[in-house]
């Protein structure tokens, strides 16, 4: 055996072994309920979310997202794990769809006109629409438009 | 499906002789191999020749309807419009998918068809090796009949009245209206063509050792590496055009977002490394006797994969937009060449291969082994980007569950080997310079300088990553690692081929040695300055952004809009602000005879009143002595006779029962105004390009200055951008804008090093033009 042959063994063996582990390492982003965006946990199916936050009296917000965007990751890392932003979304019912396999959520992307991510609407229980927000926005702004919203259900 | 949608048109014609043609080509040429005959050469010339000239015919015919604008033919009428420039209908030919396999299939026919024709090419596996090689083109040019981009209006929409051609195409997607994107694609498949070459002659090598005959590898080597080299000269250029355009088009976060189209292109060339490296070393001492060319059979898979990647839909991108129905002649052939292209090689390597005798004694660190731990890093490189493809797709076929991959995937995961890679190489080169002990101490330096460096962190910025504590382990270490880690293994690898290069041509009196070796270290350092720049670019970029509002109103007030940027030392000033339509309503006003030979409901005609008349208490006017009249519909327009005018209205044509048939435009006063006062809001533009003249202050240094513009599209979804980029040795400042109503939101981006990027890009580019043209005068001697 020569150190080459060895060593493409050796190879090899780590390239399946990182496959394997990379494999199962990755974060999940969807299951068949629900979708993690942002490390927080996102109805899929509008009929379910509507009929929760019907339950607990809470808006909807709908996010728009794809696997490719690279907004959305920017959404996802600082955004959603700020603290602040947390504490608003709480109030919120959480609905995430994504725009390449939207699923349930196929008829509110058409009735959202949601065309490209990211693309958040906020829209009370009974479907009716608050506020639109295209596009990706700094968090100070995120954060207004969020309780802006809360505020006119609120009213 | 495979014969219903092939309509018959002088294009799809085409597309079967080459069909036909190549396929006959390449039978007769797999008889000539089995049969040992060469009786049948002057058939197998024609039917070459005549396959390429169709593809050539057909591509030269397609965008020949492209330039006249012939919206018969769908594809045309959904790639281009009459608005576009000559440039970009042109280039409209390959936007799509059937154009651009088109594309694919003429160059591949032409290089499959040259080796033909070539009298370079002899022996008997040759004959194999041109078979396989226009079988590829049969393959491509059967797709195309199956799938023509020649399909006339009328099948493809199959609603549509017969007889009825569209008075104006559907547009080019906005994201390709740019003059790196035109020639972005030629260039990708000139590469991907010139694989067909080393991907028969790969194969053919193992048919001829399997069937215990002379192999024609040796013979076609020192061809081979060309084709390779060039088809690798290419992909690198095509690889940085798309970068040059998502930096400057997309705006979407820079050149390179591991996005899976960029990946997927990322594997070939990895792969093109590997095997170049592998081949380097087989033509010296004939190591790598079955990597060698069985990675040069693979490259032509793998590009196949990476259209696989672009075309097929299944994975999410970017270039989504170029995505049709046409994967299952793609899978095809990916399945096809790709097993082939695998299963041979890896069955003789298990069933036939002997070991070349080793000498026993020989070291564990020995140049050999060195070199071949860069070859496997280069073959890791290529697995860790293919399998960030494939995993979330077979995971989720598997589960239903998606997962994501995010950058740190293929950052985290690359980085360590990149860094074996540099070490590795600049031991290799100084081991060539024959100081071994000296080669082994500095190396053990830079390992440590390497080690010390990742935990050494000035600010957070410097860390590769910011992993959460939920994140995989290995992602936790190597993110918690410093980027200073790069700087000593990329110092030491430009080094130590530098020193390689010194030691090799001092005292050499050949030129086209020198040169060779220039080719060759250029590339190094090249690469070196790369990995650096681009560790360091997306880790030390800056954003920060502010909205502002009453942007539309700003060119009426003589005071400039002026706001800080939060978070930043930034000052925004925006003194400008205009709304550009293309086309404008003199570009789109029709001539009379344009209204006379396109069949649409509504016109926007152009054109001088020449005689006015009244018919039936309607007033009408004639416009430059023509068939087309205008209307006053309401007699709020006014007919002067000699004033040029433009006008909408409805489109009535009256049959009169004569020869001449009379067609008028029924208009009004709100809808027609003279040439210097055109009613401009009864026409909608394709594109409004915002255009903002910004400057932005540092303090109260103007770092940047100029137009910023965003264009919106007509029915396209997604906007382009122009940015202002202030370049400068230490990065770049990046301006864009997006417009929203009559506000405007501002994003000031800084790119560190992003200059060194192109600059190690330029120089690796250089370096492997010079050693392919080098090479050649080398060999010659």
């Amino acid at each position: 055996m020569t150190p080459r042959k060895l060593l493409t063994i050796v190879v090899l063996v780590a390239v399946l072994g990182f496959g394997y582990y990379s494999m199962n390492a990755a974060p999940v982003l969807s299951n068949h309920e629900y979708t993690y965006q942002g490390g927080l946990e996102w109805h899929e199916d509008p009929d379910e979310a509507l009929s929760v936050a019907e339950q607990q009296n809470k808006p909807v917000l709908v996010y728009y997202w794809t696997t490719w965007c690279t907004y959305c990751q920017t959404y996802d890392d600082e955004h959603y794990q700020d603290e602040d932003v947390r504490e608003v979304l709480d109030e919120y019912v959480l609905l995430a769809i994504n725009l390449d396999d939207p699923g349930p959520g196929v008829n509110l992307a058409m009735d959202h006109g949601a065309n490209y991510p990211p693309q958040h609407v906020i829209m009370t229980h009974d479907r009716t629409e608050v506020s639109e927000l295209g596009g990706y926005v700094e968090r100070d702004r995120f954060l207004q438009e969020l309780r802006r919203g809360l505020d006119s259900v609120a009213t | 499906m495979f014969s219903l949608q092939t309509t018959p048109t002088p294009g799809t014609a085409l597309l079967v002789v080459a069909a036909f043609a190549s396929s006959l080509a390449a039978i007769l040429l797999l008889y000539s191999y089995l049969d040992r005959t060469d009786d049948l050469r002057r058939v197998i010339l024609g039917a070459a020749g005549v396959s390429a000239g169709a593809l050539v015919a057909a591509h030269s015919y397609l965008t020949y309807q492209f330039i006249v604008g012939d919206y018969t033919n769908a594809y045309v009428w959904r790639n281009t419009a009459d608005y576009l420039p000559l440039l970009y209908r042109f280039t409209g030919a390959y936007a799509s998918h059937e154009g651009s396999i088109l594309l694919w299939a003429t160059l591949a026919a032409v290089v499959a068809t040259w080796t033909v024709f070539s009298g370079y090419f002899e022996g008997r596996g040759s004959r194999l090796v041109q078979s396989l090689s226009l079988s590829v083109v049969a393959i491509f040019a059967t797709m195309l009949v199956a799938q023509s981009p020649f399909t006339p209006i009328e099948v493809a929409f199959p609603d549509t009245p017969s007889g009825f051609v569209p008075p104006d195409g559907d547009g080019l997607n906005p994201l390709l209206v740019n003059p790196w994107m035109a020639i972005h694609p030629p260039i990708t498949f000139s590469a991907y063509s010139l694989l067909i070459v080393p991907f028969a002659l790969g194969v053919t090598h193992f048919v001829s050792l399997f069937r215990g005959e002379e192999s024609v590898f040796e013979a076609w080597l020192p061809s081979m590496v060309k084709w390779l080299r060039v088809s690798w000269l290419l992909l690198t250029a095509a690889i940085v055009f798309g970068g040059i355009w998502a930096y400057s088009v997309l705006g979407w976060g820079g050149f390179w977002s591991w996005d899976p189209v960029e990946t997927a292109v990322l594997v070939p060339w990895l792969a093109l490394t590997a095997s170049l490296h592998a081949i380097n070393r087989y033509e010296k001492t004939g190591e790598y006797a079955v990597f060698a060319p069985a990675s040069a059979a693979l490259a032509f898979p793998i590009v196949v994969f990476a259209t696989t990647v672009v075309r097929s839909g299944v994975f999410r991108s970017v270039h989504s937009f170029a995505s049709g129905g046409i994967g299952t002649g793609i899978l095809f052939l990916l399945a096809v060449t790709g097993s082939v292209a695998l299963a041979l090689p890896l069955a003789y390597w298990l069933l036939a291969a002997d070991d070349l005798d080793r000498p026993a004694n020989e070291s564990w660190l020995s140049r050999r082994t060195v070199y071949h731990v860069t070859v496997l890093a280069f073959t890791v490189l290529a697995f860790i980007s293919m399998w960030g493809l494939a995993f979330p797709v077979i995971r989720n076929a598997a589960t239903g569950v998606e997962v994501s991959v995010s950058q740190d995937h293929y950052n985290l995961w690359s980085y360590p080997v990149v860094v074996l890679t540099l070490l590795a190489g600049g031991l290799y080169a100084l081991l060539d310079t024959g100081r071994r002990r000296l080669a082994l101490g500095v190396t053990g330096v830079v390992a440590i300088l390497t080690a010390v460096g990742a935990f050494v962190a000035p600010t957070p910025n410097w860390y590769l990553s910011d992993p959460s504590a939920l994140d995989p382990l290995v992602y936790r270490i190597v993110g918690n690692l410093s980027v200073l880690s790069i700087i000593p293994p990329a110092a030491f690898f430009a080094a130590g081929w530098i020193t390689r290069y010194v030691s090799r041509v001092r005292g050499v009196p050949s030129r086209s040695f020198k040169l060779r070796e220039t080719g060759i270290v250029l590339i190094h350092i090249g690469a070196a300055v790369l990995v650096v720049a681009v560790s360091f670019v997306y880790l030390f970029s800056t954003s920060a952004s502010v909205a502002l509002i009453g942007v539309d109103e700003v060119g009426n007030d003589p005071e400039p809009i002026v706001q800080d940027v939060p978070n930043s030392e930034y000052t925004v000033e925006i003194t400008d602000y205009e709304a550009v339509g293309s086309p404008t309503i003199e570009e789109a006003a029709r001539s009379p005879s344009g209204v006379l030979r396109v069949d649409e409901d509504v016109s926007i005609v152009r054109g001088e009143i020449t005689e006015t008349n009244e018919i039936e208490g309607t007033a009408v006017a004639r416009l430059d002595d023509s068939e087309v009249w205008l209307a006053n519909a309401d007699g709020t327009a006014s007919f002067d006779v000699g004033t040029e005018v433009i006008a909408r209205g409805t489109v009535f044509e009256v049959d009169s029962g004569t020869a001449a048939e009379a067609v008028y435009v029924y208009t009004d006063g709100p809808n027609m105004g003279p040439l210097s006062d055109p009613p401009r809001e009864v026409h909608t533009p394709r594109v409004t390009s915002h255009e903002l003249d910004v400057t932005v202050y540092e303090g109260d240094e103007t770092v940047a200055s100029g137009t910023i513009a965003e264009q919106e599209y007509l029915r396209a979804e997604m906007n382009t951008n122009d940015p202002v980029i202030e370049r400068s040795i230490t990065g770049d400042t990046y301006i864009v804008g997006s417009m929203n109503g009559p506000g405007a939101s501002i994003t000031i981006d800084t790119y560190p090093l992003a200059n060194h990027i192109w600059f190690g890009v330029v120089l690796m580019l250089l370096g492997m033009a010079t050693l392919t043209v080098a090479d050649g005068w080398f060999r010659k001697r």
